[in-house]
């Protein structure tokens, strides 16, 4: 389960690079795949770095910033209805502002399909794996 | 009569007792199962005689054809959404064909609209048509905004899934950047295209004249 102070990665080029959940907004024990956390920016970006000729990291997100995000990928293995379970080795989240919409163009690695049934149909569009 | 026909049944079951036992004292086979003990190969006779598969899979693999017959409905889905967004003026429309880069969708319906109220129009306009003529509901998946999207499922996989766009966001996420690789679906209409509309207005008075001159 994801609960307050868990650090998490972030899978997508908002600015931030790890954030720490604060609150878990789904249930009272914690989040898992697909649910939305509360979480405070710990790491940035610092906006200087070049990663292609013309584009700079994005610094939509600072160090400190207060955040909702999505959880992407979570150590804790989620049951599915076949009987199967999805694991990964990280925890990782994308953050979303109040609606839903995701801050950043594009996420990174892969994401779990639970996301589509929790209506996060963008974020597994904007994914380069599922 | 009842009695005599048991008595004779029971005369002939008899005699094909004796002749079976005759048998197995020779060959050692038998198909009588009161015995405990199956040697293999008469298990194997009774699988081959008897055998049915006791579990079978809950879903079983889509056959090719079944496969087939999604894959024309989602086209003809699509094109028919795509029509539709058409009809509301929706500009700058495509329709990818992502099936060989994605496993959940099958097509990817991308349109722009120029204002909030364009795009609820789009989006009630392609919810009847889904609805009148194929009988499917999107999937709920949040208030329309900038960036829209609706997901329709025809089989397990959600088969056309509709992004409808501000223009300003389609720059932003540029999703047609990220699914370049998708081959295009060539449409029956012409879609007008964002920067051919707002020339239009200086180009309708060229092309009067250039009608006026052909005839």
């Amino acid at each position: 389960f994801v609960q307050m102070r868990t650090k998490l990665n972030v899978a997508d080029n908002s600015g931030a690079k790890i954030v720490g959940c604060i609150q878990a907004k789904a249930r009272k024990i914690g989040g898992s795949i697909g649910d939305v956390i509360v979480a405070s920016v710990k790491e940035a970006a610092s906006g200087k770095k070049r990663i292609k000729k013309f584009e700079k990291e994005s610094t939509k997100v600072k160090k400190g910033d207060v955040v909702r995000a999505v959880i992407v990928r979570a150590r804790m293995q989620k049951g599915r209805r076949d009987g199967s379970h999805i694991r990964f080795d990280e925890n990782a989240v994308v953050i979303i502002n109040k609606e839903g919409e995701p801050v950043g163009t594009r996420v990174y690695g892969p994401v779990a399909a639970e996301l589509r049934a929790k209506k996060f149909v963008k974020i597994l569009s904007l994914a380069d794996d599922v | 009569m009842a009695s005599d026909s048991q008595a004779e049944d029971e005369e002939q079951e008899d005699a094909l007792l004796s002749d079976e036992e005759e048998e197995t004292e020779e060959e050692d086979e038998e198909d009588n199962v009161d015995v405990d003990v199956l040697s293999n190969e008469e298990i194997d006779a009774l699988m081959k005689e008897y055998g049915n598969v006791v579990r079978s899979d809950p879903e079983p693999r889509k056959s090719s054809a079944e496969d087939a017959n999604a894959d024309a409905e989602a086209l003809s889905m699509a094109t028919a959404l795509a029509t539709a967004a058409n009809e509301v003026k929706a500009v700058d429309i495509k329709l990818f064909h992502v099936k060989p880069l994605i496993y959940w969708a099958r097509y990817f319906l991308i349109a722009s609209a120029f204002s909030m109220p364009q795009v609820n129009a789009i989006v009630g306009r392609i919810e009847d048509i889904a609805q009148e003529q194929y009988g499917k509901i999107p999937r709920p998946s949040g208030k329309p905004s900038g960036w829209t999207l609706m997901d329709f499922d025809i089989y397990t996989a959600g088969d056309v899934v509709v992004h409808i766009f501000l223009p300003s966001q389609r720059e932003f996420y540029n999703l047609e950047e990220f699914y370049a690789n998708a081959p295009l679906v060539e449409l029956p209409f012409v879609s007008e295209s964002s920067s051919s509309s707002t020339a239009r207005s200086d180009a309708e008075g060229e092309s009067e004249e250039e009608m006026i001159s052909l005839s």
